[in-house]
């Protein structure tokens, strides 16, 4: 089976290019190895669609989501992705978490980002449900959050409206070059698919199947983990996060809460099926429930993990492979593809498609590690 | 952490039964289950269960359930109660919510024996309140004294349907119709009949088309199915409820295990979504084990012996008993439990048509689509038999394994052999004396005393009767034949209650004798 | 391997459409009809996009209400539909619960 361009992965990432590229009409061929669309990071993320605590290699791709995408979204895509724009509190309540937030605050506007340090009271006038613990926060206003399942089969729905062929459990385990360029994809029942372009964008997968075309891209894979809530009544809309990372989170449209988690103990799961830990859920209840009070009452209906692809310098992979020609990296996204994934999969398909980027990428080349 | 030899999680038949001989075996148990009460399923079951006398048959499942807790309270094994297992995560270990707080254990080994839920249908009108499933309504009655209604509908003809209509109407409900949408009875025939001579009208080939009412049930309207499962026009009826009972299956709780990581399958023989296990029941992780209703859907006859095996093979796991031993000792319980899927309900007879009983008697037609055994049907069958004096008559039609009664009868009248789904039959040879004791143990309620010639043109009929009030002698009513429609007129001339009985009473009424093949059940004359 | 280019019957709009099928989100038969041919073919796509079975009782009452309707416009059998995973908490549990799970617990 043949297509201009074969997309390695169907998250978020690869959902997003294929529809950018079928919608330029291009012949775009999407693999995913699990039975599931969306079925790595991409659903299983906390939704933030932040600026503030980014990296600033990253910056000027979710600055360009925020700007030019995300409020058009649910358009775009004829689904409710429950884009929600009402700011980012990232919370504190020593002088340590003071110093990690003002350290934040003033690389992000430094980078031209409006994001400022608060004082506790000036949060609690932002959030009432915030308890006297909080005695500082960071605040970045145009920061928000979005519903990432809807988010990840809305870009699938649309790519596969608009004419993109999409395979599930074909998973690729090796790419062969033809001729001096990549042009094919090997699955592991033996089926071979071929292109002009491959994208590769399988998460921590990715590092096996470009190995097979001898780049390696350092990363590791590391378990997150999150709960969501029952519905309740509207409480508040923002985006929220603490200086120590014990926990982030917001509440959705639906009324349930979602929080992610930090055990400290991510980077030690076993390998194989993401299986929750015992322990993570009840000690991020006790951070959540420290800095909001009110929200001990609510019952937690659900809980999961999920890997992400840790790539060693914590921002990702996004770039052409000019010793690989035909070859186009997507990978690394070290937990924070979530809210960039719109911009990425624009510029995926731009580059699949030999046009300039919206945005510089030079800062996420593949070869930055030699 | 704490750590137990064994955790078992759900105290039902299977996990109550693999504590105990865990336990037995010199292992430290604990069992955890949600509920305030223990027992599962069988605190609401107050039948009596079919079966071999080895295995509790004509005991009433919640005198088991009391057996069980008594037996496992004595080996020291741990019940807690109100205990929700909320995780069961690598290395063993669960997270139980207890009170207001979670607490985390380990178990060298884990039996997961969670039971079942209940499925729904949908249908206009399923979501409001008064339509409930069958279950629900017999916990209302049996644990919770409450009546989930005064007039109800049941949809569903197997066992669980049957057993419950019968405890509804024991309650007090007026049970206005069975329907199912299969062509044929599901469940035991035998359970069947006693709902039917009651009166109940059966409603094969049917289903639901609508729930009415505003803000709760006032009425439901039922109509005939196709070939293809669709309504056909013109055959609706309509019947005032408050209650609709659905009774349209279980499905296997089976969460835990798939979180756990136990290897899947979706077998539909099982009824559903169910942990692989081996002939032990240890699922595909070594140590985790699963039993009952979790691991397949069967009666609780089979989930005590499967957790019997799970308990055993635990044992011999961890050193308490030698692979020898724990060979033999699960053969003979896994003997007892090939002798339990016997018959025309075995699990591998799911679907197939059966035609005639293992003996070569055509089966009942009119039992499988109305519900009773018509009268032109009955005398094929070999425990129906004709004699001078007081006999029994035992309408048991099918092969299914339960055998109490051939032991029941001092005089040695009845008869099954050694292959426990036989169908009784009565040796014509032997006096029976009318002591009842046949009738009084036949979980089905179908074995009848018939004295077809009192000498001044009466018979007297001896039935099972377990409702309240119970009659008195003297009273004066009608006599109902199997379909539930009026026979004759009646008189108690004796109602007979014993220890011996557990509950169950002998009624014997007095009907003109031609009526001696056609009267089995009584009904007092309601006040004029 | 799912082809999801693969052709379905086309969608005909049912008298039951507007049935409540997943009772604790409030999702009909129709949105789970239309969930399909949107290309949601598994029971877990039609949970993510749909939000059946997330709810309080955690798809006890729906899950095999869902898979039947999925797999009817699907036109496959039921049990080739894997279901979606199960998680912990297996009851909703309020957050003040699941916090206290060490020992400093009351006695």
């Amino acid at each position: 089976m043949n297509a201009e361009v074969i997309i390695v992965g169907g998250g978020i990432i690869g959902c997003a290019a294929a529809y950018h590229l079928a919608k330029n009409g291009v012949s775009v061929l999407l693999l995913e190895s699990s039975e599931n669309i969306g079925d790595g990071g991409s659903t299983r993320n906390g939704g933030g669609v932040r600026q503030s605590g980014r990296d600033p290699r990253e910056l000027p791709l979710i600055m360009y989501a925020i700007q030019n995408i995300w409020p058009k979204l649910s358009d775009m895509l004829d689904t409710n992705v429950e884009y929600c724009q009402h700011g980012n509190l990232r919370l504190g309540s020593t002088p340590q978490h003071k110093a990690i937030l003002e350290g934040l605050t003033s690389r992000a506007a430094a980078c031209g980002l409006d994001v400022r340090m608060i004082s506790g009271d000036e949060a609690r006038q932002l959030n009432p449900y915030l308890s006297e613990e909080v005695s500082c926060a960071s605040w970045c206003p145009t920061d928000g959050h979005a519903n990432p399942l809807m988010a990840t089969m809305g870009y699938y729905k649309m790519a596969r409206r608009l004419g993109a062929h999409i395979i599930s459990g074909e998973k690729v385990v090796e790419l062969r070059k033809i001729k001096g360029a990549v042009r094919q994809a090997v699955t592991v029942s033996g089926n071979v698919y071929e292109g002009d372009t491959i994208i590769l964008a399988a998460g921590y997968e990715s590092r096996f199947i470009a190995s097979t075309v001898g780049i390696d891209i350092p990363m590791q894979p590391v378990l997150l983990e999150t709960l969501v809530t029952e519905a309740v009544a509207p409480m508040f809309w923002q985006m929220l996060g603490t200086a120590d990372a014990d926990f982030y989170g917001h509440q959705t449209e639906h009324g349930s809460f979602v929080f992610g988690l930090n055990s400290g103990l991510e980077p030690y799961a076993k390998p194989g099926k993401p299986l929750s830990t015992s322990i993570a859920a009840s000690a991020a209840c006790r951070g959540i429930m420290r800095y909001f009070p009110s929200l001990s009452k609510i019952k937690v209906v659900r809980s999961w993990a999920g890997w992400m692809d840790s790539c060693a310098d914590h921002v990702p992979v996004i770039s052409k492979v000019e010793e690989v020609p035909g070859l186009i990296l997507a990978c690394g996204f070290t937990g924070h593809g979530f809210g960039i994934a719109p911009a990425v999969g624009l510029v995926l398909s731009q580059l699949a498609m030999g046009q300039e980027t919206a945005v510089d990428l030079s800062a996420l080349r593949y070869d930055r590690f030699q | 952490m704490k750590r137990y030899d064994m955790i078992v999680i759900g105290a039902g038949p299977a996990g109550l039964s693999a504590a105990i001989e865990a336990a037995k075996r010199g292992m430290q148990v604990v069992v955890y289950d949600e509920n305030a009460k223990p027992g599962g399923q069988l605190f609401k079951q107050i039948h009596k269960f079919f079966g071999s006398k080895e295995h509790k048959a004509k005991i009433r499942g919640f005198h088991i359930g009391e057996e069980l807790l008594a037996e496992a309270s004595a080996l020291g094994v741990q019940v807690v109660l109100n205990a929700i297992v909320i995780g069961l995560f690598p290395e063993k270990e669960i997270t139980v919510k207890i009170d207001s707080h979670v607490e985390h254990i380990k178990g060298d080994t884990i039996l997961i024996a969670t039971g079942a839920s209940e499925n729904m249908v949908t249908f206009p009108g399923w979501t409001l309140p008064g339509v409930i499933g069958a279950g629900a309504a017999q916990t209302m009655m049996n644990l919770h004294g409450t009546l989930p209604g005064k007039r109800v509908l049941m949809l569903g003809s197997g066992n669980v349907g049957l057993v419950v209509s019968f405890q509804l109407m024991q309650a007090g409900c007026e049970v206005v119709a069975l329907a199912d949408a299969a062509p044929r009875v599901g469940g035991y025939g035998v359970h069947a009949a006693k709902i039917a001579r009651c009166g109940v009208p059966f409603y094969l080939s049917h289903t639901i088309v609508s729930a009415e009412g505003e803000d709760c049930v006032t009425g439901v309207t039922i109509g005939e199915v196709d070939a293809s499962w669709q309504i056909i026009p013109g055959t609706e009826k309509h019947f005032d409820v408050d209650t609709i009972c659905l009774a349209v299956g279980l499905s296997p709780m089976s969460k835990l295990c798939d979180m756990a990581g136990c290897a899947m399958e979706d077998n539909p023989g099982k009824a559903g979504f169910v942990p692989v296990v081996n002939a032990y029941g240890e699922t595909s992780i070594p140590g985790i084990y699963a039993a009952g209703d979790v691991s397949g859907i069967e009666e609780a006859s089979s989930a005590m012996i499967e957790g019997r095996i799970a308990g055993i093979a635990a044992a011999a796991r961890l050193g308490f008993i030698s692979q020898e031993e724990c060979k033999a000792q699960a053969a003979q319980q896994e003997e007892a439990l090939s002798g339990l899927r016997q018959g025309m309900f075995a699990p591998g007879m799911r679907g197939k048509k059966i035609t005639e009983t293992e003996e070569g008697v055509a089966i009942s037609e009119n039992l499988l689509r109305h519900g009773f055994v018509a009268e032109d049907e009955i005398e094929r069958f070999p425990g129906v038999t004709h004699n001078i004096g007081v006999h029994p008559v035992i309408e048991c039609t099918q092969n299914i394994p339960c055998n109490p009664c051939q032991d029941a009868c001092p005089k040695h009248c009845i008869r099954i052999g050694s292959n426990i789904t036989a169908l009784p039959s009565v040796n014509p040879e032997q006096r029976c004396t009318g002591c009842g004791m046949c009738v009084a143990s036949c979980s089905g309620q179908a074995i009848f005393l018939v004295n077809e010639d009192c000498g001044d043109g009466t018979a007297e009929i001896t039935l099972p009767y377990e409702f309240l009030p119970l009659p008195e002698k003297g009273n004066k009513g009608i006599a109902l034949g199997r379909d539930g429609k009026t026979v004759c007129s009646a008189e108690v001339v004796q109602v007979r209650s014993a220890k011996a009985f557990d509950c169950t009473h002998l009624l014997t009424m007095k009907v003109p004798k031609e009526f001696a093949g056609k009267a089995r059940f009584f009904r007092k004359e309601e006040q004029a | 391997m799912n082809d999801r280019n693969r052709k379905l019957k086309p969608f005909v709009p049912q008298p039951d459409d507007d049935l409540i099928v997943c009772r604790c989100e409030e999702i009909t038969k129709g949105e789970i009809r239309r969930a399909v041919h949107d290309g949601m073919f598994t029971l877990t796509e039609i949970r993510r996009y749909l939000r059946t079975g997330m709810g309080l009782c955690q798809g006890q009452t729906c899950t095999k209400l869902v898979k039947g309707i999925v797999a009817r416009e699907l036109g496959v059998r039921p049990d080739i539909l894997e279901p979606s995973t199960g998680r912990a908490p297996m009851r909703p549990i309020a957050m003040e619960v699941l916090a206290k799970d060490r020992e400093e617990k009351a006695t």
